[in-house]
């Protein structure tokens, strides 16, 4: 191929290396005002008086939102007031919202607002919100408007259930001679990312609402405020230009909402609100916390036979979008193994947490810390060479999914290879336990992971390719340029197919839901499997019309034609042909007769036969191909202080085709150092009140340049056979393994079995205490 | 972004600076020296620092001096981190300082900013404290000449309109032996768990810490015990342990207990490195 697969610079990379490249913030209108948010200190409070009387004093001021009652919002369950009325149900959330001239004022005015509360009892934890006695975090769960599948439990903390029921447990448990249990727990942490999140919106005397934000979800924010407020959904606009970093934390719509509410405040003029890194942190959601617990039986030859399962997501306080979360770590609960017998309860959990967004791999990075300690522990039990258990249990062509969906060729990656490529990658061979001399050790540990991406089965992707009269071409997609490079691909998977020059093709970075095709929601790493599917399609749109033009002014049958090199051309005598610039733009005869006119082509896209999960049971299609992957990581660790250095990262993943070298390098060496922090030092410290102690990043710490370890990355290529030559997601995979391959090393390296995260070294000393102690 | 405004002023001498500062104090407003700025901005935009008017005392001859003046090194108050680092004067406070905060950072945070900060670590002083240097100060009763320990107690004991002009250290502390670790909650980012700065001197070895409490010290106690004669090492650190300033920090970086642990490690380290202690 001579452009997919090549590393090509991607199209907005001369504007980001030089600082030019415009985010939501840098865009300032004349005249936009700003709205600046009051918090709440506390995780569970009641709102006892609200006084704004100070703050309407303070110049610039046009209006202070506190104490009304809006529509309740939320995806799942409609259970968040955008400005809390009543009682506040997590630290961060918003309690006011002042509209002012300048930012300044906005500020002095929230600060003059004065908020009595009166502390109510916070749960602060999954599986104290799943006990009987348990204070509420909604009283009226049963209220609320919800969507067909979600499964809240009234008078409980659950915001939803998900079953999986597959085989016959008993049978499962008498086939295993050998049965290990255990439990994990990690708190919510943060995505990080380094543009905190911005909205604007104005409403135009017409009625127009115009919404720029730095969101993953342009598309989802324009059909939630129609939904949520009435509004007609043709007259919302939402922009998005460059992203600054997102990991799934900017799918969720919550800013555009409150945005919308103060211009609305004021008359409909244009409003902006930028969160502080503080706001971004505890505010806006987070990333899910969970505590679970995994049962496995095997054969004695590590046959694994039955699993149960439950999980309890860090849901926070409102369910939003880990109700979907809740539903993706059902279906891959069982990690990339074949499994006959499969028992799981995934709950997702109200607590008195910040809320939940999406993070980067979608509930697989948490679940695969739980599931991957337990084949550790599986492994030792065994005494078995844990790559082998792997490798003997690996899911393949012929074995079900825990929803009972049959794997084929093309719909699952070969996980077996991923194995085998990591065993010599990470050169496992050597043994994973080397000693330095008496104090340090060095000591691997190895992970694998599965993930299909659980999209709502209607989900859209489209794309719109112009002409110019050079005969170069526009391209028009959905998809939202987060950092990921994912639209310079899609020009990639254009230019293959046209076999022309990628540089004549050029991308339309910034989003707007009026002009831009739909592509749901640029998130669950469906960018180029999605978009490059409608690439493709607009691509055979324009080679028909540009070969019947071309057909008419040759006067040759289509059937002869062919396309290349920006030209349509005879395929037996390439010399006669037209070039794009004589016929993108319709043809003109030399007497000034003209036919065609501006060749515009459209490709669509929705997955094919996706299903609801059946209630009862779990069974149902949640998507359309799965990438497995596998990893180790390597550390050096300190037998006397009980810390460690990171060596090496590995991750081998089946990625179907590499579209691009270096941007998939980078994709999955980026996922690897997230994961990395997320299993090494990255989470929220709660007090008892369910405060977050550390919402700076003085405090709040994601891994530095030069703490990374030597990343080694290797790929896998079986296609999916019906994406864009074969790929499959990639976005996601490298963190996904980090959290269960770091804990199993250090697990192994310290003599103790880790069930926490942060990895940090306090853990690891406190674990040996407890053993010294215990021996004592 | 800061939420309040200030008047900004960038005296060229000491007098003219104390002059300043009472000029504003008088009109009712809230003064603050500036060194670096970075506390100002980012404490300033958490409402954890104000002032009316800050008095950035950069441009005072007096504050960017690092020569040596007979047999002391003194360095002004107002040189960045980063300054000290690239010429390195005194590699004990070059090692140390080098692990504050960030690289960008470092590049304005000055010595003097770092010593009199509101954020409690203050790193740069231990080799001070270390080699019990003199400080320089001025204020409305003009410039004086202070031992470190008479004006430093936790944090540096300024008069009001009082500030930080130069530090002046012996040059056979300079010279002598040293070591300087931090250990942090993980890896190489974030505040101190704790930093330990030790230095050996007419074979006595002295030990100033931060992290440990919510002050940077140099403890007597602790040094008379680690330097007894006649005791093992171990015996000297594990003694150390129970003559420690209190409160001991327990919070998000760490236990009391795991900062205890870490403590014990690091008073072997430096008896490894100073006092040639086999372990």
């Amino acid at each position: 191929m001579e452009v997919v697969g090549k590393s090509v610079i991607r199209k907005e990379a001369f504007d980001k290396v030089t600082g030019r490249a415009r985010y939501t913030h840098d865009y300032q209108t004349s005249g936009m005002l700003s709205a600046k948010m009051v918090i709440s200190p506390y995780g569970h409070a009641k709102i006892v008086s609200i006084d704004t009387s100070k703050a309407r004093q303070v110049p610039g001021v046009r209006a202070i939102i506190a104490g009304k009652r809006y529509p309740l919002t939320g995806e799942a369950i409609r259970d968040r007031p955008p400005i809390a009325v009543d009682k506040v149900r997590y630290h961060g959330e918003p309690v006011a919202l002042v509209v002012a001239d300048t930012p300044g004022q906005a500020k002095t005015a929230a600060d003059l607002i004065h908020v009595q509360y009166e502390p109510l009892p916070v749960v602060n934890s999954p599986t104290q919100a799943f006990r009987r006695d348990a204070p509420l975090v909604h009283e009226r769960l049963g209220e609320y408007k919800k969507e067909e599948d979600s499964h809240p439990v009234p008078g409980t903390n659950i915001a939803t259930h998900i079953k999986i029921r597959k085989g016959n447990m008993e049978k499962g448990w008498s086939e295993s001679e050998v049965v290990v249990e255990a439990s994990f727990s990690f708190a919510p942490s943060d995505h990080a990312a380094m543009e905190t999140r911005c909205s604007t919106a104005e409403i135009l005397p017409d009625g127009q609402i115009i919404i720029m934000t730095s969101s993953q979800a342009p598309f989802m924010a324009k059909r939630l405020i129609a939904d949520y407020f009435g509004e007609d959904m043709g007259k919302i606009i939402v922009h998005t230009p460059f992203v600054g970093g997102a990991y799934g934390g900017k799918a969720s719509v919550q800013l555009e909402v409150l945005a919308y509410i103060a211009s609305k405040e004021v008359g409909g003029k244009p409003v902006k609100l930028l969160n502080t890194r503080e706001e971004d942190i505890l505010t806006s959601p987070c990333h899910i916390g969970l505590d679970a617990t995994v049962k496995l039986g095997a054969d004695r030859n590590g046959k694994l036979k039955a699993a149960e399962i439950q999980y309890l997501w860090d849901g926070g306080a409102y369910s939003d979008k880990a109700i979907d979360v809740t539903r993706s770590g059902a279906v891959d609960c069982t990690g990339p193994y074949k499994l006959e017998n499969v028992w799981c309860d995934s709950y997702c959990m109200y607590t008195n947490h910040p809320y939940a967004a999406p993070f980067r791999g979608f509930s697989h990075s948490e679940l695969s810390f739980a599931i991957e300690r337990t084949m550790d522990i599986l492994a030792g039990k065994l005494n078995m060479d844990p790559l082998e258990l792997r490798h003997i249990n690996a899911i393949q062509p012929g074995d079900t999914t825990p929803t009972r969906v049959l794997l084929n060729r093309s719909n699952i990656g070969d996980l077996r290879k991923c194995i085998e490529k990591l065993r010599e990658l990470f050169n496992w061979n050597e043994g994973p336990v080397k000693e330095i001399n008496e104090r340090y050790v060095r000591v691997k540990g190895i992970s694998c992971s599965w993930k299909t991406s659980t999209i709502d089965p209607d989900a859209p992707s489209g794309v719109i390719l112009t002409f110019n009269r050079d005969g170069s071409i526009n391209l028009m997609s959905g998809v939202i340029e987060i950092g990921t490079g994912t639209k310079t691909v899609l020009a990639q998977i254009l230019a293959e197919r046209l076999k022309m020059d990628v540089d004549k093709i050029h991308v339309r970075m910034e989003v707007d839901t009026q002009t831009t095709p739909e592509h749901w929601k640029t998130v669950a790493s469906r960018g180029t499997y999605m978009g490059g599917r409608a690439v493709l399609e607009a691509a055979e749109d324009v080679i028909r019309q540009l070969t019947e033009i071309a057909a008419c002014v040759l006067r040759a049958p289509i059937q002869d034609l062919e396309v290349g090199g920006s030209r349509v051309y005879l395929r037996d005598d390439p010399a006669i042909g037209l070039h794009f610039k004589d016929i993108g733009y319709g043809y003109q005869y030399p007497n000034g007769n003209a036919i065609g006119g501006q060749i515009i082509g459209k490709g669509n896209i929705v997955l094919r036969h996706l299903s609801h999960l059946d209630p009862e049971t779990g069974a149902g299609k949640p998507g359309p191909e799965w990438t497995p992957a596998a990893y180790g990581v390597e550390i050096e660790f300190d037998r006397r202080d009980y810390t460690y250095r990171l060596v090496k990262a590995c991750t081998v993943v089946d990625i179907g085709k590499v579209m691009n070298e270096k941007a998939a390098l980078g994709q999955v060496m980026g996922a690897m150092s997230m994961g990395l922090a997320f299993a090494g030092r990255e989470t929220f410290y709660f007090d008892e009140l369910g405060r977050v102690l550390n919402p700076q990043l003085r405090t709040y710490r994601p891994l530095r340049y030069g703490e990374n370890p030597e990343f080694l990355v290797g790929f896998v290529e079986t296609p999916a056979l019906d994406s864009a030559y074969g790929a499959r997601g990639v976005g996601e995979h490298g963190l996904m393994g980090m959290p269960g391959a770091l804990g199993n090393a250090l697990s192994l390296a310290a003599g103790v079995s880790f069930h926490h995260l942060p990895l940090i070294p306090e853990l690891v000393w406190k674990a040996k205490e407890a053993a010294r102690n215990a021996s004592i | 972004m800061l939420p309040f405004d200030f008047d900004y002023y960038r005296p060229q001498s000491l007098s003219e600076a104390v002059e300043l500062y009472q000029y504003v104090a008088q009109q009712g407003k809230k003064p603050m020296f500036f060194s670096g700025g970075t506390e100002l901005i980012t404490l300033g935009r958490i409402d954890l620092a104000h002032a009316d008017a800050v008095i950035d005392i950069k441009g005072i001859a007096e504050g960017r001096v690092m020569e040596m003046d007979g047999e002391y090194l003194v360095l002004g108050s107002t040189l960045s981190l980063t300054n000290i680092e690239e010429a390195n004067p005194f590699p004990l406070l070059t090692k140390t300082s080098s692990e504050i905060a960030d690289h960008t950072a470092r590049g304005k945070i000055t010595v003097g900013g770092n010593i009199c900060g509101q954020i409690f670590y203050r790193e740069a002083v231990l080799p001070f404290l270390l080699s019990d240097s003199q400080v320089v100060l001025v204020g409305p009763k003009g410039v004086k000449t202070a031992f470190i320990h008479d004006v430093f107690n936790q944090e540096l004991q300024l008069e009001k309109g009082e500030f930080l002009v130069q530090l002046a250290t012996e040059r056979r502390f300079v010279e002598a032996p040293s070591i300087s670790i931090k250990r942090r909650q993980q890896w190489d980012t974030g505040y101190p768990l704790i930093t330990i700065a030790a230095l050996k001197i007419d074979r006595e070895i002295r030990v100033a810490i931060s992290g440990l409490c919510p002050f940077p010290f140099r403890s007597r106690e602790v040094e008379e015990v680690l330097n007894r004669q006649g005791v093992t090492g171990e015996a000297r650190v594990e003694r150390a342990l129970t003559v420690l300033p209190r409160p001991i920090l327990n919070d998000i970086e760490g236990s009391t207990e795991y900062r205890l642990f870490v403590l014990k490690n690091l008073f072997i380290d430096v008896l490894r490195s100073l006092d040639g202690m086999t372990v």
